[in-house]
């Protein structure tokens, strides 16, 4: 080794200063090696057990996007920084380890490559101190997010990090958040203690260390030498502790979750794959674990329990029992009980076809080590096999996998891309399509829509009843037309319903749109039915939808119930339905900034809207039902805590429209006083289903005399001077 | 243990139920069909009988084609083979001829047990079960809501007005369904695909070797008097309505 | 040649049914049409003073089974018995009432004879001599003109339909032997239930009175009580009044809670959502009081009450107690 002499000007450190080479480098590559040797085995073992289970699944399309997605999500940390507080805590720990990384990789690259190699050194001068600067800053912000981390855990403990009120912090937590803080602490001392021996003026630039050597005045220096290389190697240790611990920690998140963004879907949001082979199947939907593929699997080793899904949850936050975590976390669980079996069972079947004495020699090691610690794992866990356990009912609840009103929120804000509500609907499919073992309330919508294709079970031939009289012409009449009005169930049923049906078609005409109706042509949408897991009634009233509408040859279609609107969108094509789908309040929007309609009529009061999920995190439709607000004069438009893609769902989602909700609060009550939280007197929606729930929200909540619901199609009926004032009701008049 | 289920096929409960012009019948172009809501009940029972005692439930069905649908509803539910009674011969049955056709039928089947629906909701006759037991000579249990089974014998429980009788009955017999015997299942997909492939026997008019002239017929139909659209009762104080909407209870609904 | 109209009574603890008098007056008026004779069947234990009462309401004959056999009603018996005297008498037209034994009873009496039934009319009459009765079907979405090619031509009478009318005719007595083989009765009654609470399930009640969110709260629920009690009715509920916690959930109407169709159903402070509406449409009469005059539940009511319900019903009930006494 040279000697290297710095001084002010040439500014540096030796890099293994006060470390007796070579025995501890070798001593350090061995280490190393071993370290390296433990996560490689780690992530070996971790890979047969993702592989072990689960369907096949294909998620390598898009490999462009899916290779910025995830550099995006590492390095913007796009996801996690979108709730900021917990996101900074943990970009300062990502970005913070991720340049002491890469300064140790400076270290070691001069050390062993450039120099040795080349006689290149790079670290000395202004890009040493600047260099020195930035680590000790970067260290000095892992601590920070470590001690923010602490502080969450153990004194601010929200409950996002538990579930309901019993914070879930597991040892792992706790270790691992000490092991980083170690490492950079015993870093700081090492540095510390180099700058108290070696004393050079300019390691002011490396100002922790340098703060921290002032403060041990008096030390012997030799003690200090001494010091310096007992806390060096715990540094080490620690170092490679940490590179070794991650396969078995929730530091695994540092692969799995990156793979689990990679591997995100490429489909539109809250797209449900459908069920294609109803003919040949055994079973329907998942009922065993095996039945997900291995990517939904997969799903609950990204989760970092965060409790982001859990913050948003309409059912968790009125006191039912499912949290989209815990349902996550149980079923990682009940798969880390079960994979290893499963992991036997293949390597049996490879044994038993003679493909496993065809492996390498490497692989057929392997193996072998794998046989010695499955039977020393399993020899240790002896007393503890899991119990034989449903997947559906026991590991999943059937309170949780009911209680999901597939808004989407949890989907929307995980910062690990896990699709929990996919999940939810394989598991309801095999309780209604294998198992038809359902809410019997749900059974009875089921029943209504297969013989008059509407929920409520009213004569099919009534469908187009609303529209009489107002000289809306049918697709029968006039084929012609521009748009289908694609009225839906509530529209055309539901008395409440049809008044917004009636106010849109006043709207349409008013404008001049070229539109018709099916009439009694026209079919329940299915969503609600496809939600609930009944895939084979959805499909039975898609197809029967789209062939009429084919038929016609529709091409643009209008729906003024965002879940057929949703369902139409992004269902219908994987049946031949492939139209351009537009919610009113896009149309409506569009014709007030064409000037089409005119908006005088003032409406006086305190407006707020209330993002539907179907709408606002399926669709993106968030800004034109607020610009229609915003264009009808008088009225102040307020947001409620919970808006835009933290809208809070109503309670009617995921067919929960037609089930009875007997735990905890009504979604719709604690909706209902997010809105009287703002002082709101209108509730302002675009869904049919959110206006029966927050008109009933509204009754609940005796705020009858001054609150009301209205969907924004009616408000615009009233801003354009056009709503008919029914004279008053002459009770003897009959 | 030996079960027969007998199911209709009749109009959704909701259907819109129009009137031939010339009277002869209602028109059947729009109609959903559905299994009769009571035969459902049979269904049911005849289903939870084998699931405890074992053993194998027929359906027997009379009508036309489409009545197919209705019998692989059954199937579906988990009834094990059907007989389809299917004649053109049989479009103009009465109760008295559906009997006879199902008897014809049920005699040549080992039979412990016949459930039937109380009534179809169509023509509302509910006569078949009783003219069943009779052409069988096997004792009749109408309007059953509740069900034991007994080894030899059932016992149940039939309301009557103001009161509801226990009986016991040796078996076979013929039981009619009514509301509350229990909750009919919803078909599981898996039931619904293996339907399709369970064993139904088509039979015609020569096959059951029955008359099938019809005793009573419907000559003519007509629709209802028109509903008169709903009163708001009249009246200066609560009193007064409350007096004028009894006297409309008594004397033009009949409702009280 | 058959001729004369029979009837075959219904007796209940030692008293004429309504119905048999219904029965014995509109066979009387079909009789006289055609200057037959009119006769009863009447079976039971005990019963034979109640041949009088027939003759009072315009029976010519009454054919009374008294036996030990004939009580309490099997269908068996009495199917065997009323077959019987029909093949021995052969009446024209043979009337029963389509309550709940006569339904049970006139169908395997039909079947014995091997003739036609219509059940549950609403109307009989005769045209040109021959015999026609009138029918609801498809719950009363049509009617259907029933005709008979066999005879005796049968129908059973839908009760409280029919008016009863004295008309005093003799009212003979005629005994007819109402043995039966007990080793062919294959039923026995183990038990008789009396239903003392004068409640019924919602499903299978007659009378239903349903509150929902205009009641207030569980004790205005009270008065509802008190109006079912004299109509012999059940207390129902809409989903707002159960998710109030004022009903329990096995009480609800509606698309998620019970279907019911009674003849009445009287709606008190409901406003009438689709999903209620869904559970009870299908109701053959249907009041609505409430004190909005917008409510949906008027256009599905055929009676409507726009006033406050704590006021009306109350009233109502003290008119039913007078109307039912």
């Amino acid at each position: 080794m040279k000697e290297h002499a710095f001084y002010v000007g040439r500014e540096g450190r030796e890099v293994f200063w006060n470390i007796p080479l070579p025995v501890f480098e070798i001593l350090l590559f061995a280490l190393t090696a071993v370290a390296l040797g433990i996560f490689g085995y780690g992530v070996y073992h971790r890979w047969r057990i993702w592989k072990a289970m689960g369907k096949p699944e294909m998620r390598l399309d898009n490999i462009k996007e899916r290779v910025i997605t995830v550099l995006k999500e590492i390095f913007l940390q796009n996801k996690v920084l979108k709730d900021p507080y917990p996101g900074i805590m943990h970009a300062l720990i990502f970005f913070g380890f991720f340049v002491l990384i890469f300064g140790a990789a400076f270290d070691a690259g001069q050390h062993h490559v450039t120099e040795p190699l080349f006689g290149w050194t790079f670290l000395k001068g202004n890009f040493y101190l600047g260099f020195s600067f930035l680590m000790d800053l970067f260290g000095l912000l892992v601590l920070i997010g470590v001690i923010i981390a602490l502080d969450r855990r153990f004194v601010q403990k929200p409950d996002r990090l538990g579930y309901k009120g019993e914070i879930d912090n597991t040892p792992d937590d706790v270790i691992v958040l000490l092991l980083i803080g170690a490492i950079i602490i015993t870093g700081f001392i090492v540095e510390a203690l180099r700058i108290y021996v070696t004393n050079p003026p300019w390691e002011v630039w490396s100002f922790v260390g340098w703060l921290l050597s002032r403060t041990f005045t008096g030390i012997e220096l030799d003690t200090a030498r001494i010091l310096h290389q007992l806390t060096w190697w715990l540094h080490a240790v620690l170092g490679l502790g940490f590179i070794a611990y991650i396969p078995y920690s929730r530091l695994l998140h540092i692969i799995t979750t990156p793979a689990n963004h990679f591997l995100e879907s490429y489909k539109p949001t809250g797209y449900i794959e459908p069920i294609r082979d109803f003919e040949n199947a055994e079973a329907f939907g998942v009922g065993k674990l095996d039945e997900f593929t291995w990517k939904q699997i997969f799903d609950s080793d990204a989760c970092t329990r965060c409790g982001r899904c859990q913050d948003g949850c309409p059912a968790y936050l009125t006191g039912k029992p499912l949290s989209p975590k815990k349902m996550v976390q149980d079923i990682k669980t009940y798969w880390l009980e079960n994979a290893p079996a499963a992991v036997a069972a293949k390597k049996a079947e490879l044994e038993a076809s003679g493909e496993a004495a065809k492996q390498n020699v490497f692989m057929r090691g392997l193996n072998k080590v794998d046989s010695v610690v499955d039977k020393a794992v399993l020899s240790f866990k002896r007393d503890k096999a899991p119990a034989e356990k449903a997947l559906v009912g026991e590991v999943v609840d059937l309170h949780e996998l009911w209680a999901c009103t597939n808004c989407m929120y949890c989907m929307e804000h995980c910062s690990a891309s896990i699709e929990h509500v996919p999940k939810i609907i394989d598991m309801r499919r095999y309780k209604v399509l294998t198992e038809a073992d359902f809410a019997p309330e749900l059974q009875l919508t089921c029943r209504n829509m297969e013989n008059n294709s509407n929920p409520w079970g009213v004569g099919a031939h009534l469908r187009g009843d609303w529209a009489k009289e107002l000289g809306i012409k049918t697709l029968a009449e006039d084929p012609s037309v521009e748009y289908l009005f694609y009225v839906g169930c509530s529209g055309s049923f539901d008395d409440r319903g049809k008044k917004i049906s009636i106010a849109l078609a006043k709207i349409l005409q008013e404008a001049g749109v070229s539109f018709g109706i099916l009439g009694n042509e026209e079919g329940c949408c299915g969503d609600s039915a496809m939600r609930a897991g009944n895939e084979y009634l959805f499909q039975t009233l898609a197809q029967t939808n789209i062939d009429v509408m084919n038929g016609y040859g529709v091409k643009k279609i209008i729906a003024i119930c965002p879940h057929g609107y949703n369902a139409l969108k992004k269902d219908y094509p994987n049946f031949g339905g492939n139209f351009e789908v537009y919610h009113h309040t896009e149309i409506i929007a569009k014709l007030i900034a064409d000037g089409k309609i005119r908006l005088t009529q003032p409406l006086s009061g305190t407006f707020v809207y209330h993002d539907s999920c179907f709408l606002g995190r399926y669709n993106n439709v968030y800004d034109q039902p607020r610009q229609i607000l915003k264009a009808i004069p008088g009225l102040q438009l307020v947001e409620m805590e919970r808006s835009f893609d933290k809208s809070f769902c109503c309670g009617a989602g995921g067919a929960r429209m037609w089930m009875e909700e007997d735990i905890g609060e009504r979604i719709n009550n604690a909706r209902t006083k997010q809105a009287m939280a703002v002082k709101a007197d209108t509730i302002a929606v675009g869904c049919p289903f959110c206006l029966t729930m927050m008109s009933d929200g509204i009754k609940d909540q005796q705020m009858s005399e001054t609150m009301q619901a209205w969907d924004i199609a009616e408000l615009v009926v009233k801003a354009m001077g056009k709503e008919e004032v029914k004279p008053p009701v002459d009770a003897c008049a009959v | 243990m030996n079960i027969i289920a007998c199911v209709k096929q009749v109009p959704d409960t909701e259907a819109q139920i129009k009137v031939k012009a010339d009277g002869s019948g209602i028109e059947e172009g729009q109609i959903k069909w559905v299994m009769n809501p009571y035969d459902e009940f049979g269904v049911e029972e005849a289903l939870k009988l084998k699931e405890k005692n074992g053993g194998d439930v027929t359906v027997v069905c009379v009508g036309p084609a489409r009545a197919m649908e209705t019998i692989r509803t059954a199937l579906a539910m988990g009834a094990d083979k059907g007989v389809h009674i299917c004649d053109p011969a049989f479009d103009n049955a009465d109760a008295f001829v559906v009997a006879n056709a199902l008897a014809a039928v049920i005699k040549t089947l080992p039979h412990d047990i016949i459930f039937c629906g109380q009534r179809a909701i169509d023509d509302d006759s509910g006569q078949v079960g009783a003219m069943l037991a009779e052409a069988l000579g096997l004792p009749q249990l109408t309007l059953v809501t509740k069900l034991d089974f007994a080894g030899s014998s059932v016992k149940v429980i039939r309301p009557i007005e103001g009161a509801q009788l226990l009986i016991e009955t040796a078996l076979p017999c013929v039981v009619t369904c009514q509301k509350g015997l229990n909750e009919p299942r919803y078909a599981s997909l898996p039931g619904i695909m293996k339907a399709k492939k369970k064993p139904v026997d088509v039979k015609d008019a020569a096959a059951v070797g029955i008359a099938t002239d019809a005793k009573a017929k419907v000559a003519k139909t007509v629709p209802p008097p028109a509903r008169p659209p709903g009163k708001i009762i009249c009246g200066d104080e609560p009193a007064q309505k409350a007096a004028e909407l009894g006297r409309l209870l008594r004397e033009e609904a009949k409702a009280i | 040649m058959a001729k004369g109209v029979m009837i075959v009574a219904e007796q209940r603890d030692g008293a004429l049914r309504k119905i048999s008098l219904e029965l014995a007056s509109t066979a009387r008026k079909l009789a006289d049409q055609t200057g037959d004779e009119v006769s009863a069947i009447l079976l039971g234990s005990g019963i034979e003073g109640l041949a009088a009462e027939l003759g009072k309401y315009g029976v010519d004959k009454v054919f009374v089974g008294d036996n030990a056999a004939m009580e309490p009603y099997i269908t068996e018996a009495h199917a065997a018995v009323v077959a019987k005297v029909v093949k021995e008498n052969d009446p024209a037209i043979l009337l029963l009432g389509a309550s709940v034994q006569g339904k049970d009873l006139s169908a395997r009496v039909a079947a014995k004879l091997a003739t036609g039934l219509a059940t549950d009319c609403t109307d009989v009459k005769l045209d040109g001599g021959k015999f026609v009765a009138i029918r609801p079907m498809y719950a009363g979405k049509c009617f259907g003109e029933i005709v008979t090619s066999a005879t005796p031509a049968m129908a059973s009478l839908r009760p409280n339909v029919f008016p009863a009318a004295e008309n005093a005719k003799a009212g003979t007595v005629v005994k007819v032997d109402a043995a039966v083989d007990a080793a062919s009765i294959k039923s026995k009654i183990l038990e008789v239930q009396k239903d003392t609470s004068g409640k019924v399930d919602l499903t299978e009640a007659n009378v239903i009175v349903s509150g929902g969110r205009g009641m207030k709260g569980p004790e205005g629920f009270g008065i509802l009580e008190e109006l079912a009690a004299v109509l012999k009715g059940t207390v129902g509920a809409s989903r707002a009044a159960v998710d109030a916690g004022w009903k329990l959930q096995k009480d609800q109407v509606g698309q998620t809670g019970k279907v019911v169709s009674p003849n009445l159903y009287i709606a008190c402070g409901i406003s009438g959502a689709i999903q209620h509406l869904a559970g009870m449409s299908s109701s053959k009469c249907i009041v609505a009081i409430n004190k909005d005059a917008e409510a949906p539940i008027f256009t599905k009511a055929d009676y409507g009450v726009v006033d406050d319900l704590f006021k009306v019903v109350p009233e109502l009930t003290a008119v039913c107690k007078k109307l039912v006494a």
